[in-house]
């Protein structure tokens, strides 16, 4: 049917297996061998389109491979392997489904030649994923995963309205470079912004991931706006706007990252603010910023995943992932806590850590393209960074106070899987040059210079020290159990408080008129009764007599004058 | 947590003993010690090769030292204020929140340090 068979389609095929396979172990088992066969298909296969089928007169492309869509799904098999791996104790068969269905999506969308394929995949993904908030099993869980899947599904249709508007427009439905100007060109951008989480669109994101279960917070981590990155690269790269959209979604979420109480929360904000640094790289649009955004989500879904993991393992130990419930778990989970600082080191671009090695192409791409006030706000939020993700996850986790809880060490099976990513994260650093190899465009770009080592351990080490500095006189924010609003506020709280008080109203509307309504029926009705009830003279009991009298009368008068 | 062990040395692990070493209070003096010593020596490094950069700013000694520590405790500082603003009783958005939720334990496994 098709030339070959498109990498989603081994996720599928995968998914069926466990579907039917009786026991867990099983299932675990090809959860972990499906994405290194689908890896071993992406790095094999040559560059060009393929898997090309004709439906109702259009031609839909489902592996359009190339270096930039390469080097997504190269990642996506890596983060699936992974995730899946970290997952290995997991018995429950849907969360199993869910995830090889929601990363075989994810490729799937990465690979799309064409708006439609794209919008199939889309939808795919948003659906697949929301199994792993549910499969928590709380009504919170039930309803976040409700809030979640809204949202992901109006970006999906928001792209299918764009796609068709653009193809009346254009009469193509190809998924190539497109200018911002036409309706069309806006809903899709928009569409791919939701899941971008930009900012006042991006709540979804801190409000769902916390909320998912131990395992699947590593896998939704990877996926969803990585897509989205990988999306408006290939859509939107050079649309100006995305530099200032980029520089503020790396800058607000490190003000709430560093107030909030749940570590998965706060790695959900961190995440926001790396989106930042991608979008700031597409905007910018140059093979240099480019190869940064593609590089930097490599480098950005391994430590994320590992700093997810290692307070996922936490949470798998403890019961909880909340900073004022944690610290001091250094002494009894020593591994999971040198892997969480191995990931907080690379987020913080830490030299011999990945971001050192890919997080600079991008902020030398702001420099070299004279947006200085942008290149400020990266380096500034570079710091923030430091803050939440290399101070404060670390250090309420693992050291700060003593909480007095002492787990046992995370099972082998997550070691295992933050050691891969621990040691992937630390030989992207060393060695960046097989992923430079691997990004869209040639790399003329030297990360250790003595100038570019000293500037970022200044910057690191100078603020570590005012961190210590804050802590020792007390100004750093204690941990305190509490949630921080955000724009789910809104539609969690203003919104149904509006449609609770306009109901009120209508309420108290109905309930007034009903009483007026009442009051005027009593009122007729008494009315009714003074005039014809059986008080008045009209109603009154007559005896018979009466009646044969004037009977009597009626008829005297008549015969009267019947004879005048 | 069903056991806790004593904090004798030898109920940690090898690991764990090494980074027991840095929640020690006793000890701070040495961390801290430390990073003003690298601190310094960061510093000071600026002067022993040819700063270059796209903007003027970052050729002056320290720059990015100086940007760190500012702007780190300017953020600090931000935040904490935004708290009085935006934070909130966990049962805010009432009991059957996540964030008011136990983690159900039959998807956990909650062992103590030691346990079988």
């Amino acid at each position: 049917m098709f030339d070959i068979i498109p990498t989603a389609f081994i996720f599928f095929a995968g998914a069926l297996l466990v579907a039917i396979a009786p026991s867990h172990r099983l299932r675990s088992a090809i959860a972990i061998l499906v994405p290194v066969a689908a890896a071993w298909q992406v790095f094999n296969i040559p560059t060009g389109v393929f898997a090309q089928t004709e439906v109702f007169g259009q031609t839909l492309e489902m592996m359009r491979v190339d270096k930039l869509s390469r080097v997504f799904a190269l990642i996506f098999c890596i983060a699936a392997f992974l995730g899946n791996l970290y997952a290995w104790h997991v018995r429950d068969r849907v969360q199993q489904l869910a995830a090889l269905f929601y990363s075989g999506s994810a490729l799937g969308a990465v690979f799309a030649g064409d708006l439609i394929t794209l919008f199939f995949y889309w939808e795919g993904t948003a659906i697949a994923s929301v199994f792993l908030i549910w499969a928590r099993g709380t009504i919170g869980a039930y309803n976040t995963g409700l809030r979640y899947l809204i949202i992901q599904v109006m970006s999906g249709v928001i792209l299918l309205s764009g796609a068709a508007l653009l193809w009346r427009e254009t009469g193509s439905i190809a998924f190539d470079k497109m200018t911002l100007g036409s309706l069309g060109t806006w809903l899709i951008f928009i569409s791919f912004g939701m899941k971008c989480a930009f900012p006042l669109m991006h709540n979804w994101l801190q409000d769902s991931y916390p909320a998912a279960t131990v395992t699947g917070t590593v896998i939704l981590s990877a996926f969803t706006t990585k897509l989205a990155v990988y999306a408006l690269a290939r859509g939107f790269s050079g649309t100006e706007i995305l530099i200032y959209i980029g520089a503020i979604m790396t800058l607000f979420p490190i003000f709430f990252a560093e107030i909030e109480n749940d570590l998965r929360r706060v790695l959900a904000y961190s995440l926001n603010n790396q989106l930042g640094f991608m979008v700031v790289g597409v905007g910018i649009g140059t093979e240099m910023a480019l190869n940064g955004t593609a590089s930097h989500a490599f480098a950005h879904i391994l430590y994320k995943a590992l700093l997810f993991m290692s307070v996922g393992a936490v949470l798998f130990r403890t019961g909880t992932s909340k900073a004022s419930e944690l610290g001091g778990l250094c002494r009894t989970m020593p591994t999971t806590a040198i892997f969480c600082l191995i990931g907080a080191a690379s987020i913080s671009a830490f030299p011999l850590f990945s971001g050192f090695v890919t997080k600079s192409l991008i902020v030398d791409a702001t420099a070299e393209n004279h947006y200085t006030l942008i290149w400020a706000i990266l380096v500034f939020a570079s710091a923030g960074v430091l803050s939440h993700s290399g101070i404060k996850i670390p250090y309420f986790t693992f050291f700060g106070h003593d909480s007095g809880l002492r787990p046992k060490e995370a099972p082998l099976h997550m070691l295992l899987a933050m050691g891969l990513t621990a040691f992937l994260c630390i030989y992207i650093g060393v060695n960046p040059d097989p992923l430079y190899a691997l990004l869209p465009y040639e790399v003329e770009y030297h990360p250790y210079t003595m100038n570019h080592i000293i500037a970022q351990l200044q910057l690191l080490c100078f603020a570590l020290l005012a961190f210590v500095i804050l802590m020792k006189s007390g100004l750093h924010p204690p941990e305190v159990r509490s949630i921080n609003l955000d724009t789910d506020w809104i539609y969690r709280r203003l919104l149904p408080d509006v449609v609770m008080s306009f109901g009120r109203g209508l309420a108290a509307v109905w309930h007034s008129a009903g009483q007026s309504a009442r009051m005027f029926f009593v009122d007729f009705y008494s009315w009714l009764e003074k005039l014809l009830g059986p008080e008045t003279g009209i109603s009154g009991v007559r005896p018979v007599g009466t009646m044969t009298l004037w009977v009597s009368v009626l008829l005297s008068v008549s015969l009267i004058f019947a004879y005048l | 947590m069903a056991y806790v062990p004593s904090d004798k040395p030898e109920n940690l692990p090898i690991l764990g003993r090494f980074l027991a070493w840095f929640t020690k209070v006793e000890n701070s003096k040495y961390i801290i010690g430390g990073l003003v010593a690298i601190c310094i020596g960061l510093f000071l490094a600026d002067f022993t090769y040819k700063k270059y950069g796209h903007f003027e700013v970052e050729k002056y000694k320290g720059f990015y030292g100086a940007y760190g520590f500012v702007m780190f405790t300017g953020l600090i500082l931000l935040a904490k204020t935004l708290r009085y603003f935006i934070q909130q009783p966990e049962n805010y958005y009432g009991d059957k929140a996540v964030d008011r939720e136990e983690y159900p334990k039959e998807q956990l496994e909650k062992l103590g340090h030691k346990d079988v």
